[in-house]
This record gives structure tokens, C-alpha cells and sequence, in this order.
């Protein structure tokens, strides 16, 4: 987690250009509620954070900037939790997000192939996006459904004793 | 979900009218359906359950009486989507949309039980449809789960009906704030989260500190893989939590909680937000509390992904927005913890214990578990489990009752190897721990942690080395990177970890890896990083045997670690025959080639064929997607056309070598080794002491199961070699050993075991009382006379099976085998237990003989029965005498065939070295022995074992002596064959199961000692052969 962000990630430099059409007035509207609620309140910045990612799916550089400016914090203090936290990114997401367990019980059977197999099929390694921006994928541990092992979640769904033989047929359900 | 009375609840009346109101509203309820509304469930169709059951009960007029609960985690998560019907405690389980119809109108309106959508006894076959009946059920104790799967989590009158917020109203009323701790550190109740600390002491520090702005904080982050009990209470019974919570308010004087709840569990954030919002609506939250001056109010916290936040300093980091590092202690949480106040920390499943211990008295709670750990403990049951799911027993239940007993035991039939406890901070138990009981200290003790209760059990396909660089690449990926030994130390550590298992280990990596475990241990700042060592001392402790293997070896035997082999079935192979190539070379229709591949590799493929124990299937990738490739008869395909197209020539030998080999024994290792040997240009001379050659193949498998002409050609295949056989020679009696000693450069001991344990019983020598395995050799010699009557077969193994099927075609018209553990611990192979039973061969279980006497002409078998006792080293259970139970058994003939053993007398002159039970001691590496030049193998060396490993012993021999004598160990093979590109399926593979293979029907066999099992068809063969995934390829 904290190496996750080696690379120059500053704006303007990442490798991954942020696409004009994400932040629109609309986007920056609510966002500017989302401070406004919470800006007394420095403490609730991993709340204000999840609010603000929950709007795109991932957390541009100009939304950084508006949170620090408007809960009177640091950059470098909302970067920092943004960064050290895994399930904030600052990626854009594809439309669909998979994540393939590799928790201890879906380890043990067999959860390392299914990545495997999805990284294979979809050309993508983990916390990456495919080029159509249909997946993303990424890596999660335990979803502490372990009885159903194991198991790959799309979006809000979870797919149950998954088999690497079958990815694609499960891939074929999201567009 | 019912309305509530909307009050303020001040006092017991108020809490009396909340339970009368839930009563009053479902007064009219005669029938209760309680549906799994666990996460589990809920991502397996539960909500379309949800919404045929509401159809299907308006359809069927029932709206008004029964009653659909949105329960909990019943626990039973494997075999979810479940629910239950009460009052009849009825438990259905794997449900569909489309079965509740049938609940509805059968069970519902006619009440009949629905036998086939219940839960079914996996051994028995047979539907248990009371809930209480299912041993996953009824072992359990259940405190901390008491609501979860019998009431409804959004319910807040029945939960107040089911004896809640007593507890909060008794502490808060009628308790001084001392009075509680004093109550909680006398029932010694102790951390759940996993460091097992004691919750009144940590009470009472925060207790003692002035002022009233201080913290109750629940630690919901339940981090560890493999855990989700918080995750369940928290969804399924969020008010016992909320009540905990209030009552350890009240105990330190605090104004403040907070449950700090990890992202991954949204479901259980929006169940305990409803719960929280209910109990402030009836002033269960806020200000004046019952009345008094007492405040408490809670609120949710959400992680955001880091695993370090369930440490405490870390917790409270993020609690106040900032990136989630640990800090060092002192100071403690109790003196300057959240936002600089006085705070405590507890555990969900604390938490959740703390109303029923100020209900029902520190008394009564001391009264479960064991003295140290009292009370229950829930453990999260996952891995290669039959029941997953989470289960709540006492503490000091032993290992093997919850492993066993609750969950089932090992999917697919294969070995228990490891439970691992505690996640990334804890380590493995392994079978011979599961007897032990399972409490805080004693799990210390063996190098594990109780952790937060997530129990791995893992099966003898898994690879501790693996599983260690598992929890190391965790921790790496976790550490925060705040101190120098966790983060560079983990790192450091995996790195080793990684390249052991891709085969590039090196002498001393397990020397450095405990030394670096040790520093890292003493000096991170945190727990994470001062446990994170756990799981690989721990496995190098019980396992060390398997990192060697790694490093020295390059053999991993779990078949996990793929760097190091081809595919796993060939791993799995001790002669490690390229399994993939010959199912490629049958699929491009050369079974010729085919059978000349696994000649190389393996001489007896006929034989392989027919008897093989194929551990090259059980690692079948194959297996986790329909059924493993039937690889046995794939071989005996290849092999039997090889045979019958006559063109089975043998390889030309290259060059001739000095030295004379002696092998002594014809057996299938023997022959291996001198068929190598002679291969590289040695004479060789083989002395058997039976009429013919081919061992126990021979004179101890009958010719049912392998026919003399699929032996024999096997045998003249190596012989045409220039191997010399010389049959009847007893070595000690027709030669003596120093003898073999001077004519010979070395000398291979491939003896086998010979000599048949005896049960040790009065009346055992008996007329009428014969050994398996003089049976056997009898009936194979052609030297028996037929048998009328009823036989007695004594013991588990295949000798056992093989003389009680050979008993039936002698003649005999009932055989009984008798076995002192269950017939699912029988070590004989699965498929001939099947066969003697399909034969008519009864199997009594759990009988055990004490004497034979004999009785009108007859032999009389006396019996103790025998009841199950605790866990053997091997996992199995043991087994005891149970008391005043006997039973007799009469037979003509009384067959003992519990083991063999080796007769190693013969070399006792030259001072060879052997071990108490009789096995040679040999030189791991090189398989010599203490004399220079005598080398031993096969069930000589190992006792009793299978022939795939006599034949990867007299392989691995043939190449030791080859080095011995001056050779390179090199063994030459035959020319290499060129193996064509498999066909594969595009994209997904579609499921389809074995291709079967003819078996000549049970009523025909009768006294007939024709082939039993027939063999594929040509079209067969090539069809099972490209079922193969060719691991070796992707």
C-alpha cells in the first residue's frame, strides 16, 4: 500500500492521462456539497473522501485540490490518506470493477489461478484498467465470504466458488 | 420489517411494553420462516428467495400466520441460500427461487417435510431435516451468536423480547460503574479481537481515569483473511453490539463510542446504521439514559482498506481522519487514546458477550470453556472444509471436534494437513493437534495464536512453504512502512520465501529466515510487524521437511509451487512419468509412442495400468472442474495395444559397462532397478525366492485385478534385455549373502515384506486360520482348494479386500470383512472396496477380534465393538473398546490380513543396518545402506507402500549404483519421442465428465478370475485423452 505510488504521480506526468470528460460542473457541484457538510470537521476526512470517490469512482487530482482547500487541510495531509488507503485510488476505474479475493480461504482454493486467469483474459495486470475502460481490476483481501471460496466480486455482485475454466462466460455478463 | 411503538424507554415497564408489543404483533404467527439474510446467502439469490416467499405465502393464504425473519448468519454459509421453519425447527438448505413453492405448499400448508431440500448426511446419504439433528448444529453453544439465524436483525422489539437491553438497563440502574468492571474481570472474559487480553482490567485502568469525555471504540476492522464472525454479528445481531457497548460506557464513564467498521463490510454498515437509528428513537441512545444522568451515543467510523488498522493506535489514527500508522506504546489507549482522551478498544465479539455475562452473572459464564479461557469462541470454518460457515463452541474444544465433528471433515475425501489459526499473526496446527483443546494458551504454546478465530483448514495438497510467502507477501503488502524491521524485514523475508519457491533456494534460507523472523519479532514498532513472523516459524517448525525439499530438492510435493514442476499430475508421480505427452501422443491416435513414452519413465505400464494407486489423478487439475482424466486407464490403453500389436521391441543398449549388479527380490522394484542397470551396460543377475518373478505383483494381487498375461509380458520385456532371472533362490537358505557380496559390485536388497503381522489374539494358529497374504500366494500359486461356506476377513488394506474377493471365487458363499475403525478410514483403495462390495462382500465397521475359537468344525470369532475415540497422528480416528459389547462371528475359514513386515535376517551376517520393525536404513541421497555397495528400496526400505513408489525406488537406485560403480547416474531411457502439440479447447473449457469404462458386470464375475475391470475402447481413449487441460502448456 504504501508502494503502490512509486511512480511520478503527479498531475500532468502520470502514465495515465485523466480524461477531460470526468470532471464536469455537475460533479464539481456535489462535491462542493460534500465539503461544505463536513468542512468544520477535519477528523471525518476519510468520510468526505469515500463521498467524493463514490461520484466518479476515483479521485482526480482537481478533487484533492478542492478538498484540502476546503477543509482548510494540507494537500500533502489529504494526499497522504489517500495514498495510504487501498481502496482509494486515484486511477480511473472501468465501468465494472473486479476484484478477485486472494483472502486466506480463497487462496487455499484456488483464488491465485483465478487472478491469474483474469489478468490473462482481460490483458491487465492488478489495479490496472482495460483500454475500453470496461475493467478494472484489483486485488482484495477477504471479503469474509470465505465460505463460498473462491470468490471474484464484479461491481456489487459476488461470484462464488469461481472457476478459472469459466471466466469468460462470467466476464460476458458485464458490458 | 414491523412497526415499533414509537417511545421513549425509561424504565423495566417500558422495556416490558416493547416485548408485549412484539408479542401482540405476532400473537396470530403459528409458522416462523427464518431466512439467511447473511452476506453469504444474500450473494447466493437469498433476496429472490425473499421475494418467492412472499408470493408463493400470499398465494397460498398464509400471509397473516406465518412470518417471514430476515435473520442473521445462520453459520451454515457453504450451503446457503438456508432458512429454517419453526415451530417445527426444520432446516432447508442449497435453495433455489423455484424450490419455495414446494416448501410453501408441502411443508407450509400440508406440513410434510421436504425431505430432498434438506441437508443431507454426507456419509450416509440420508436427508436430517431437524435442525437440531445436524451435528454442524448441534454442537455448538451459542452466546455470542444467541440472535444471529433466530431473530430478526431489524427488529429491535424482538430483540428487547429476547431478553435485550436488560443487561444496559441493569448496569445502567441498578450497578455502580465499579460494580460492572468488577462483574466483567470476574467472569474473565478476554479479548476476542485476537491478543486475548482482559477486558475488565482494560476496563478498569480506563475506569480509574477522571473526567467523562472518553471513548468506547468497537474494532470492527476484522482484517485477518479467513475471519468474518464480526462481520455476521454485526449484520445479524447489530444490537447486542450497540448494548455492549452501552454497558462498557457505563463501566468507564464514557460519553463517547464509536465502531470503527472496515469499507469491505457496506451491508454490515447499513444494518448496524438502522440499529443505531432505532435505539435512539426509543432514547436507548442519547442523553438520560433510563432516567438517569447517564449519556451515551454512538457513531460509525468506515475504514478505508489497511489491514494495520485493527492495531489500536492505528485505529484511533484513522478514527481521526489521518493515515492509519501505529504509534508507540505507552502511552496506553486508556491514557491519552482517541483525540487524546481516555479510551478503550474492544473487539465485536467482545462486545456481543458482555450483556449475557451482566444478564446471567460472572458465574454462570465461568462456568463454560476452561479455567484461563472461559466462555465460547466463534471461529470462521473455511478452507477445504465440507461445512464452511461460522461456528460458536466452548473454549477447550479439541481441534479434531471442530475440524471432524462440526465441520465434516476434508472435502473430497483427501488428508487433513494443517489448520492455521490467527491468520497473517498466527501459525499452523497440524494432525497431531487434534486432540489438543483449543484455548488462548494452549494454542500459544504450540506456535499459533487464537487470533480473531478464523480456522483454515488446509489438505495435503497445500504447500507450507506457499502458504508462509501467502502471509509474507500480506504483511509486506500491509506493513505501513513506518518502522525499518517490518517494512524492510518483510520484505526481506518474502524475497527468500519467493525464491525458494521458484526453485532458486540456497543452503542456509531457512537459517536466515528464522534469524531474520527473530529480529523482526523484538523490534517492530507494532503487532503487525511483531507477528508477521509467525506463520513462517511456524511452518518451518512442523514443516521443515518440505523447505529442504524446496531448496535441496527442487521437489515440491504438494504440487503447488509450479515453478518446479511440469504439471501437477506428473509431480504427483513418484516415477514422475510426462503424463501430459502420453495423453497427447493417444490423442493423435500413436499409442505406440504413447506407451514407449511411459516405458522410459516406468517399465511396467501394463501393470501401472491396472493397479496403479494414480496419486497422478488425485492432483489432477481436472478434478476442481468436473472429474480428474481417468490417466490408469489411459496407460493400460496405451500399454495393452502396445502388447497386442507385437511391436514392442526393447531399446538397443548403447555401450557396455564393467560391474555386475545382484538384486535380490523380483518384485516390481528389483526388476525396475535391474531393467535401468542393464539399460546402462551392467550385467545383472535377480534371485527371487518364489517359483516366479514379478514379487507381490504376482503371488499377492489376484488375477482379477491383474492378469498373469499383463504381468508376464511386462516381465519378458526386461528379461529380453539380458536380464537374468533366477527364480526359487532363497537368499540365506540356496545362497548365502556374502556370497552375493563377492560375486557382485553392488547389491540392490528389494526384498518387499514378506511376513504377516499376526493379530495377536488366542486361537490364531488355529486349522482354518490363514494369512492374507499366504492366501493369496496360495490361491495365485494355483495351490488351494476351493472354499465352501462363510469366510472371515480380518483388516482394512487391499490384502485385506483383495483375500475376501478371492475368497468369494474360491467358492465361499458369505465373507465378511472386519474392521476395528469406520470403513471410511479403510487405507484399501476406494474403487475395490466399491467393487468387493458390489461382489457381495459385507464390510462391518468397528468391530475388533479378540479370540478364535474353535466350535463344532467351525471357527468362532469373537468381537469387541469398538466406539470412536480422539485423533490419531495420520487424522483418522482412533478407536476404543466400547463396553459389554461383543458379538460373535462364525466362519469356515478365518482370513487375518492386517500388515506385512520385512524379513531382513538374511543380511544380518553382513551387518547391514536395520531398523526395530525389521526396514533397512539407507542413505536418503544415495539409498546405500551402512555396508559400501549394498543399497536397499521399495517396501524393504518403507514397509508396506504402493508400487509406483517400489518402482520410482528401484529407478532412483539403478542411478545411485550406477554412480557407485563409476557412471555418471545418468540412466539412458531410449531415444527421445517427439511429442505432438495437444489439441485444446478454445476459450472456456465445457464441463464433461469421465469417459467410463466397461467393468465386467457384478453377476457375472461369480467364481470367475476374469479381468474385472475392461479397458477402454480405442474412441474412448482418445476422447478421455483430450480431456486434458495441459497444465504443462498454459
Amino acid at each position: 500500500m504504501t508502494t503502490t505510488e512509486l511512480s511520478p504521480a503527479s498531475p500532468g506526468t502520470s502514465a495515465r492521462p485523466e480524461l477531460p470528460d470526468d470532471m464536469t460542473d455537475d460533479v464539481r457541484t456535489r462535491l462542493g456539497q460534500i465539503v461544505a457538510r463536513h468542512q468544520d470537521h477535519p477528523d471525518e476526512l476519510i468520510q468526505v473522501l469515500h463521498e467524493a470517490q463514490a461520484l466518479l469512482g476515483w479521485l482526480p487530482h482537481e478533487m484533492l485540490t478542492t478538498i484540502a482547500t476546503g477543509m482548510g487541510l494540507p494537500y500533502s495531509r489529504v494526499r497522504g490518506v489517500v495514498t495510504f488507503y487501498s481502496l482509494f485510488t486515484t486511477v480511473p476505474r472501468g465501468r465494472h470493477t473486479i476484484h478477485s479475493c486472494l483472502g486466506t480461504a480463497c487462496y487455499v482454493r484456488g483464488g491465485r489461478d483465478v487472478l491469474a486467469k483474469l489478468s490473462d483474459t482481460l490483458g491487465i495486470d492488478e489495479d490496472e484498467t482495460t483500454p475500453d475502460r470496461r475493467f478494472s481490476l484489483g486485488v482484495v483481501r477477504c471479503v469474509g465470504a470465505c465460505g463460498l471460496a473462491p470468490v471474484v466480486t464484479v461491481d456489487d455482485d459476488v461470484h462464488k466458488r469461481v472457476n478459472p475454466n469459466k471466466i469468460n462466460d462470467l466476464l460476458e455478463r458485464y458490458v | 420489517m414491523s412497526e415499533t411503538t414509537v417511545r421513549a424507554i425509561t424504565t423495566a415497564d417500558d422495556l416490558d411494553a416493547m416485548r408485549d408489543d412484539y408479542l401482540e404483533r405476532t400473537k396470530d404467527v403459528t409458522l416462523t420462516v427464518m431466512l439467511c439474510s447473511g452476506a453469504s446467502c444474500l450473494s447466493s439469490q437469498a433476496d429472490e428467495i425473499e421475494d418467492a416467499l412472499a408470493r408463493e405465502l400470499t398465494a397460498a393464504g398464509l400471509s397473516g400466520t406465518a412470518l417471514v425473519k430476515h435473520t442473521g448468519c445462520i453459520g451454515a454459509c457453504g450451503v446457503g441460500p438456508a432458512l429454517i421453519v419453526e415451530p417445527d425447527g426444520v432446516f432447508y438448505c442449497h435453495l433455489k427461487p423455484g424450490d419455495v413453492h414446494e416448501i410453501v405448499t408441502e411443508h407450509l400448508v400440508n406440513g410434510r417435510v421436504v425431505e430432498h431440500l434438506c441437508y443431507h448426511d454426507r456419509d450416509t446419504g440420508q436427508a436430517v431435516p431437524a435442525f437440531d439433528d445436524i451435528p454442524f448444529f448441534a454442537r455448538q453453544r451459542r452466546i455470542v451468536l444467541r440472535n444471529c439465524g433466530r431473530a430478526d436483525y431489524g427488529d429491535l422489539g424482538e430483540y428487547i423480547a429476547r431478553g435485550g437491553y436488560r443487561a444496559a438497563f441493569k448496569a445502567i440502574t441498578e450497578m455502580t460503574s465499579q460494580q460492572v468492571v468488577d462483574e466483567i474481570t470476574a467472569s474473565g472474559l478476554r479479548g476476542r479481537g485476537g491478543g486475548g487480553f482482559p477486558t475488565g482490567r482494560k476496563w478498569a485502568m480506563a475506569a480509574a481515569r477522571p473526567g467523562d469525555e472518553k471513548y468506547v471504540i468497537c474494532n470492527g476492522d476484522e482484517g485477518d483473511p479467513g475471519a468474518f464472525m464480526d462481520r455476521s454479528v454485526l449484520e445479524g445481531d447489530p444490537h447486542s453490539v450497540i448494548e455492549g457497548m452501552l454497558v462498557a460506557g457505563r463501566a468507564i464513564g464514557a460519553r463517547h463510542g464509536v465502531v470503527y467498521v472496515r469499507a469491505e463490510y457496506p451491508l454490515a454498515v447499513e444494518r448496524l446504521k438502522a440499529a443505531l437509528d432505532q435505539a435512539r428513537d426509543v432514547g436507548l441512545l442519547g442523553e438520560h439514559l433510563f432516567g438517569t444522568e447517564q449519556a451515551f451515543d454512538i457513531e460509525i467510523r468506515i475504514g478505508a482498506g489497511a489491514f494495520v488498522c485493527g492495531e489500536e493506535t492505528a485505529l484511533m489514527s484513522s478514527v481521526e481522519g489521518r493515515r492509519g500508522e501505529p504509534h508507540q506504546k505507552p502511552p496506553y489507549p486508556c491514557d491519552s487514546g482517541l483525540f487524546g482522551r481516555p479510551t478503550i478498544i474492544n473487539n465485536v465479539e467482545t462486545l456481543a458477550s458482555v450483556a449475557p455475562i451482566i444478564s446471567r452473572g460472572s458465574a454462570w459464564y465461568r462456568s463454560i470453556g476452561v479455567e484461563g479461557s472461559p466462555g465460547t469462541k466463534v471461529f470462521a470454518l473455511a478452507g477445504d472444509i465440507e461445512n464452511t460457515g461460522l461456528v460458536e463452541v466452548p473454549m477447550g474444544v479439541t481441534l479434531g471436534e471442530v475440524v471432524f465433528d462440526i465441520g465434516g471433515g476434508i472435502l473430497g475425501g483427501k488428508q487433513f494437513k494443517v489448520a492455521q489459526t490467527g491468520g497473517p499473526s498466527g501459525g499452523c496446527l497440524t494432525a497431531e493437534h487434534l486432540n489438543t483443546a483449543i484455548d488462548y494458551d494452549s494454542l500459544v504454546k504450540l506456535g499459533a495464536i487464537m487470533g480473531s478465530g478464523g480456522l483454515v483448514v488446509m489438505d495435503s495438497d497445500t504447500c507450507m512453504v506457499d502458504v508462509a510467502k501467502y502471509f509474507m507477501q500480506f504483511c509486506a503488502n500491509e506493513s505501513c512502512g513506518k518502522c525499518v524491521p517490518c517494512r524492510i524485514g518483510t520484505t526481506r523475508m518474502l524475497e527468500i520465501l519467493t525464491r525458494i519457491t521458484d526453485g532458486e533456494g540456497r543452503e542456509g534460507d531457512v537459517e536466515r529466515l528464522i534469524e531474520l523472523c527473530d529480529v523482526v519479532k523484538d523490534t517492530a514498532l507494532c503487532g503487525l510487524g511483531q507477528t508477521a513472523p509467525n506463520p513462517v516459524l511456524s511452518t518451518i517448525r512442523y514443516f521443515r521437511e518440505e523447505y529442504d525439499e524446496h531448496i535441496r530438492d527442487h521437489y515440491c510435493r504438494a504440487g503447488k509451487c509450479s515453478a518446479l514442476f511440469v504439471a501437477p499430475c506428473v509431480n504427483a508421480c513418484p516415477a514422475h512419468v510426462d503424463v501430459p505427452a502420453y495423453l497427447s501422443l493417444v490423442a493423435a491416435g500413436r499409442p505406440l509412442d504413447a506407451y514407449r513414452l511411459i516405458r522410459q519413465e516406468n517399465p511396467f505400464p501394463s501393470v501401472c495400468g491396472r493397479v496403479c494407486t494414480h496419486p497422478c489423478e488425485l492432483a489432477c487439475r481436472r478434478g476442481q472442474l468436473d472429474e480428474p482424466i481417468d490417466i490408469r486407464a489411459v496407460k493400460r490403453y496405451a500399454a495393452d495395444t502396445a502388447y497386442e500389436s507385437g511391436a514392442v521391441g526393447t531399446e538397443p543398449i548403447p555401450g557396455h559397462r564393467d560391474g555386475s549388479v545382484g538384486i535380490i527380490g523380483a518384485g516390481p522394484s528389483g526388476l525396475t532397478a535391474a531393467y535401468y542397470l542393464r539399460l546402462r551396460g551392467y550385467e545383472v543377475d535377480v534371485y527371487e525366492e518364489q517359483p516366479v518373478a514379478g514379487g507381490m505383483l504376482a503371488v499377492g494381487i489376484p488375477e482379477f485385478r491383474l492378469p498373469k498375461s499383463a504381468l508376464q509380458r511386462e516381465i519378458d520385456t526386461i528379461r529380453v534385455t539380458g536380464v537374468r532371472i533366477h527364480t526359487g533362490v532363497a537368499v540365506g537358505r540356496d545362497v548365502s549373502f556374502d556370497d552375493l557380496m563377492t560375486r557382485h559390485d553392488a547389491l540392490y536388497v528389494a526384498v518387499g515384506t514378506q511376513l504377516s503381522w499376526t493379530l495377536g489374539i488366542p486361537g490364531e494358529d488355529l486349522p482354518g486360520v490363514v494369512h492374507g497374504l499366504e492366501y493369496l500366494r496360495r490361491v495365485n500359486l494355483g495351490g488351494t482348494s476351493p472354499q465352501s461356506g462363510s469366510v472371515v476377513v480380518v483388516g482394512g488394506g487391499n490384502t485385506a479386500v483383495d483375500a475376501a474377493r478371492t475368497a468369494l471365487r474360491e467358492g465361499a458363499e458369505h465373507v465378511t470383512i472386519l474392521y476395528r475403525r469406520r470403513i471410511m478410514d479403510m487405507p484399501a483403495d476406494a474403487e475395490e472396496i466399491a467393487e468387493a462390495r458390489d461382489e457381495g462382500v459385507v464390510i462391518r465397521e468397528l468391530v475388533s477380534p479378540v479370540a478364535i475359537e474353535a466350535s463344532d468344525g467351525r471357527l468362532a470369532v469373537h468381537c469387541q465393538r469398538m466406539a470412536l475415540g480422539g485423533f490419531g497422528k495420520d487424522g483418522r480416528r482412533r478407536t476404543v473398546p466400547e463396553p459389554d459389547a461383543d458379538e460373535v462371528f462364525m466362519a469356515d475359514l478365518v482370513i487375518p490380513a492386517v500388515s506385512q513386515f520385512v524379513d531382513s535376517s538374511f543380511t544380518s551376517p553382513a551387518g547391514v543396518r536395520v531398523t526395530s520393525v525389521g526396514t533397512f536404513e539407507v542413505d536418503g541421497t544415495t539409498s546405500m545402506t551402512n555396508v559400501p555397495g549394498v543399497f536397499a528400496g521399495g517396501d524393504a526400505l518403507r514397509g508396506p507402500d504402493v508400487v509406483i513408489t517400489a518402482i520410482a525406488d528401484g529407478k532412483k537406485v539403478a542411478s545411485s549404483v550406477d554412480r557407485y560403480l563409476g557412471g555418471d547416474g545418468e540412466l539412458w531411457k531410449g531415444p527421445a519421442i517427439d511429442v505432438p502439440e495437444p489439441v485444446l479447447d478454445d476459450g472456456d473449457t465445457r464441463e464433461h465428465g469421465r469417459f467410463g469404462m466397461c467393468y465386467l458386470a457384478p453377476e457375472r464375475r461369480g467364481r470367475s478370475y476374469d479381468e474385472v475391470a475392461q479397458g477402454y475402447h480405442r474412441v474412448d481413449a482418445v476422447a478421455e485423452s483430450m480431456r486434458c487441460l495441459h497444465c504443462d502448456r498454459r
